[in-house]
């Protein structure tokens, strides 16, 4: 008994000296930094961190990872604050009827190879991408294509068999019309795979050791200006708790991205001495699907009770400790064409016990969950297991959907199985996010026409107006006329709000935490870009 | 000695293609459909025409007996085909390039339990229930309760980041498999020294040290020579198949420790669904599995008087 008293008395002190080691990291880590603070700082190189390989980058498709793709190619224009700006492109052209784009190629510019980026190496690019057709089918701009060709060494054109204005967007996201040496093409594409990475880009890929690091020095023949840091290192470190412990001992210098960094770890680092936080715009809506063909969801009084029911400040709040603001609607009416009167989503259980009593849902006050017709409202909710957010707001929502009588059952799914499930369209109420800016609404829209893009198209397929909601969306990409196009959104916000076919919840922000010798950590417009060419150490 | 060989080796083989059927089945068992899932990883929608192209690329038109027939032919040319996410890596180049990571690291490991446990395994035996023997058994309850992830985590957050004497992952700073591979050896090491005291303790009430003690020995020499020698050869089994067990265990050590061996390359197949990776991961270890336990058999016969008789 004394043998064992004292056991337990050594592990005690051994988690006690842990322990304390844990409630003072704060000073630890404010005592390691001024250690730091006499140390050379390396500002030439930036450690990055990822949570998988860079995988394959040839630009053309769609399996490499978005941030190194970034760094190696470039687009005829550029997404920036101020919309979109020229890059390999000084200039363009529309014509009137917003059939046919002319851009104007900038002169001087060679990939890091040598070969002459000129006209006739964007129509190579482009035949390689049209070459693949079946995989970019679901761009609308890949599809309405009509014919493209180099009209002189500097001058290309594309031609398109319906007006597409965003074009000019899908043409400055990070793939697939990103720029790659014809050098490195396979029997003149790209499809089947590529013999190097030789791109426009601010830098060159130099060293590549799969699931361990890429190394990326500065392009030397770079166009423009060149970036202050001359190497980025993307270490790869798969999991989220290790990662961070990696940035707190000074192995990385940054980590980037809403996938790598939970809320609460972004607090932690916020308030730590010798870090940084940063916290972008609203990029994207977080929200449920609802499927219209299930029995019981067919009904819009039932879907509309759960978007009454659901109480998105507390999920704000409790959740995501005030980082993600709450959603009232579908997208945000800062969105681009989004800014529609819509009388947003109110958390009222009232309402909802209304809609449900209205729809012939009585009460059974023995199991307090509601019936009609002999059938209980008993919906499955789905969810990826494998993140934690869902699982806790999933958790949440069937304490909360109690109170309206609505038994949800909910059923955590490992990744790819939930991913396949959406696609299928078998489900009744699952996850789902907007695809950001600056895919909406266009892309996200677009990809409600497409099945098997996402859950979308199936959920929608209990609509009594869907064939005209999707034709619409098609019509409002047409469109020509800003006004008519409009309209059209209006008519495509308003619909799918009404109908309730989507339970918006938070919209979501990216973040990035870092150690203070990285300066200037800003966010892009898409989301899933890293501005690593633009941050610089000090 | 020769007939044993033989006879053992005749066994393995058909265990060798169950192992392969099994592998080939219980891929084709999973409900999604590999042509869809092939289309999907690399972002292509799944329409009917892609679906039916993709089939004919996979050879999923052929009967399921012609498709393993043809599958397990390939594969004794090494031949596993290509990845279904990096349709330019073979499967056999991506199991090429992780596997000597682990093999490292699973060495290690090995050296550690090895070298670690009997030591730790002869002095409890020889201390029973002294002091020292208590605490062992202690730290080999919390040892064999805590799963090996935590363990790691707890490992990188002490000496990787508040003592700052390791790194806290990859494989190529210096030191850097120390903490992945204590982390992987701890479970064997409890393991181990339970079963080497054990036994241990067991052969010491054996005739043959009661002999020994008659001869004069003096107790080290006994144990040492006698007791151990017998006591480590009833280890030998556990031991054979730890090696694989090593091997195939590495999958969550590697994540924690982001090293870039076969268990990371398992974990991310699964992830991207890319069959033919998982395939190949299965039958490999199935196949360790099987031969690991025949050369422990073999060395068995070897060392045991007792088998080559009966036998």
């Amino acid at each position: 008994m004394k043998l064992f008293i004292m056991s337990i008395l050594l592990i005690t002190l051994l988690a006690g000296c842990s322990s304390g080691g844990a409630s003072n990291t704060t000073s630890q880590d404010s005592n390691s930094n001024e250690g730091n603070t006499t140390e050379e700082v390396n500002t030439d190189e930036l450690l990055y961190v990822n949570y998988r390989d860079i995988r394959d980058l040839n630009p053309h498709l769609y399996s490499g990872e978005l941030f190194a793709q970034n760094l190696l190619f470039e687009g005829l224009v550029m997404i920036t604050d101020e919309g979109i700006q020229p890059w390999l492109a000084k200039d363009w052209d529309i014509s009137e009827d917003g059939l046919t784009y002319t851009f104007h190629i900038r002169q001087g510019v060679t990939f890091s190879d040598g070969y002459q980026f000129d006209a006739h190496a964007v129509e190579a690019n482009i035949q390689a991408i049209y070459d693949n057709y079946d995989r970019h089918g679901w761009l609308e701009s890949i599809r309405l294509l009509d014919g493209f060709g180099a009209i002189d060494e500097y001058t290309f054109e594309m031609k398109l068999k319906e007006p597409y204005y965003p074009l000019l967007t899908e043409l400055a996201v990070t793939r697939p019309f990103r720029f790659l040496s014809p050098n490195s093409f396979i029997d003149g594409t790209t499809k089947d795979g590529v013999e190097g990475l030789i791109g426009t880009g601010k830098y060159v890929l130099t060293e590549n050791h799969i699931d361990e690091y890429a190394i990326f020095d500065v392009n030397s023949s770079y166009w423009g200006e060149k970036p202050e840091i001359n190497r980025i290192t993307a270490k790869v470190i798969p999991d989220n708790q290790i990662r961070t412990l990696a940035l707190e001992k000074g192995e990385i210098d940054i980590i980037f991205g809403t996938n790598m960094i939970d809320a609460e770890t972004y607090l932690r680092f916020s308030e730590m001495e010798g870090f940084g936080a940063s916290l972008s715009d609203p990029l994207a809506t977080r929200m449920l699907i609802v499927n219209s063909t299930d029995e019981i969801l067919s009904d819009v009084n039932v879907r509309q009770a759960v978007n009454a029911a659901v109480n998105r400040e507390e999920i704000s709040d409790g959740i995501f400790y005030g980082l993600e603001a709450p959603a009232d609607r579908m997208l945000a009416s800062t969105v681009p064409y989004c800014d529609v009167d819509l009388e947003g989503y109110v958390y009222s259980l009232d309402k909802a016990n209304g809609l449900l009593d209205e729809s012939g849902w009585k009460m059974n006050e023995t199991t307090g969950v509601r019936e009609k017709d002999g059938m209980s409202l008993e919906v499955e909710m789905h969810y990826n297991a494998d993140s934690v957010t869902e699982k806790t707001i999933a958790e949440y929502l069937q304490g909360e959907m109690t109170g309206i009588g609505l038994r949800l059952n909910i059923i955590g799914e490992e990744e790819q199985a939930y991913r396949d499930r959406m696609k299928a369209g078998d489900f009744a109420i699952t996850f789902n996010m907007s695809w950001g800016t600056p895919y909406d609404p266009h892309s996200f829209l677009g990809g409600m026409r497409m099945p098997a893009v996402y859950g979308d198209y199936a959920a929608q397929q209990g609509l009594v107006e869907v064939d005209k909601l999707h034709d619409t969306i098609l019509k409002a990409f047409t469109s020509t006329d800003e006004i008519q196009r409009q309209a059209y959104y209006d008519y495509i916000l308003t619909y799918l709000h009404e109908e309730a076919i989507y339970v918006p919840l938070t919209f979501e922000r990216n973040r990035a935490i870092y150690k203070d010798k990285v300066k200037n950590v800003t966010f892009n417009p898409s989301q899933f870009e890293v501005p690593l060419e633009r941050m610089y150490i000090k | 000695m020769k007939r044993y060989i033989i006879k053992r080796m005749l066994i393995a083989l058909p265990m060798m293609l169950a192992v392969s059927f099994i592998a080939f089945v219980l891929i084709n068992l999973i409900p999604a459909d590999p042509a869809e899932v092939a289309l999907r990883v690399n972002d292509i929608i799944p329409t009917e025409e892609a679906i039916e192209g993709m089939r004919e690329e996979l050879g999923l038109n052929k009967s399921y007996l012609q498709r393993y027939i043809d599958w397990l032919r390939d594969v004794l040319r090494l031949d596993f085909g290509n990845s279904y996410v990096n349709k330019n890596r073979t499967v056999i180049g991506e199991i090429s390039r992780s596997l000597p990571a682990t093999l490292e690291l699973a060495g290690a490991s090995l050296f550690i339990v090895i070298f670690v446990s009997i030591p730790i395994g002869v002095l409890c035996a020889t201390f029973k229930d002294s002091v020292f023997d208590r605490i062992v058994r202690l730290f080999i309850f919390i040892g064999t309760a805590m799963p090996n992830y935590w363990i790691g985590i707890l490992l990188i957050w002490l000496f990787g980041v508040k003592l700052d004497l390791l790194p806290t992952g990859g494989n190529k700073e210096e030191g850097a498999i120390i903490l992945p591979a204590i982390a992987l050896s701890l479970t064997y090491i409890s393991t181990y020294v339970r079963l080497i005291r054990t036994s241990m303790l067991e052969n010491m009430t054996e005739n043959y040290v009661f002999y020994a003690k008659v001869r004069g020995l003096n107790d080290k020499t006994i144990i040492l020579k006698h007791v151990l020698k017998n006591s480590l050869q009833s280890s030998i089994t556990a031991l054979g198949m730890s090696i694989v067990k090593l091997i195939s265990g590495t999958v969550v050590i590697e994540n924690i420790f982001s090293w870039p061996g076969i268990g990371r390359l398992c974990i991310s197949s699964i992830f991207n669904r890319d069959y033919p990776v998982i395939q190949a991961y299965i039958l490999m270890m199935g196949i360790l599995f099987v031969l690991c336990n025949l050369i422990v058999d073999l060395v068995h016969y070897k060392l045991d008087p007792r088998l080559q008789e009966v036998m």
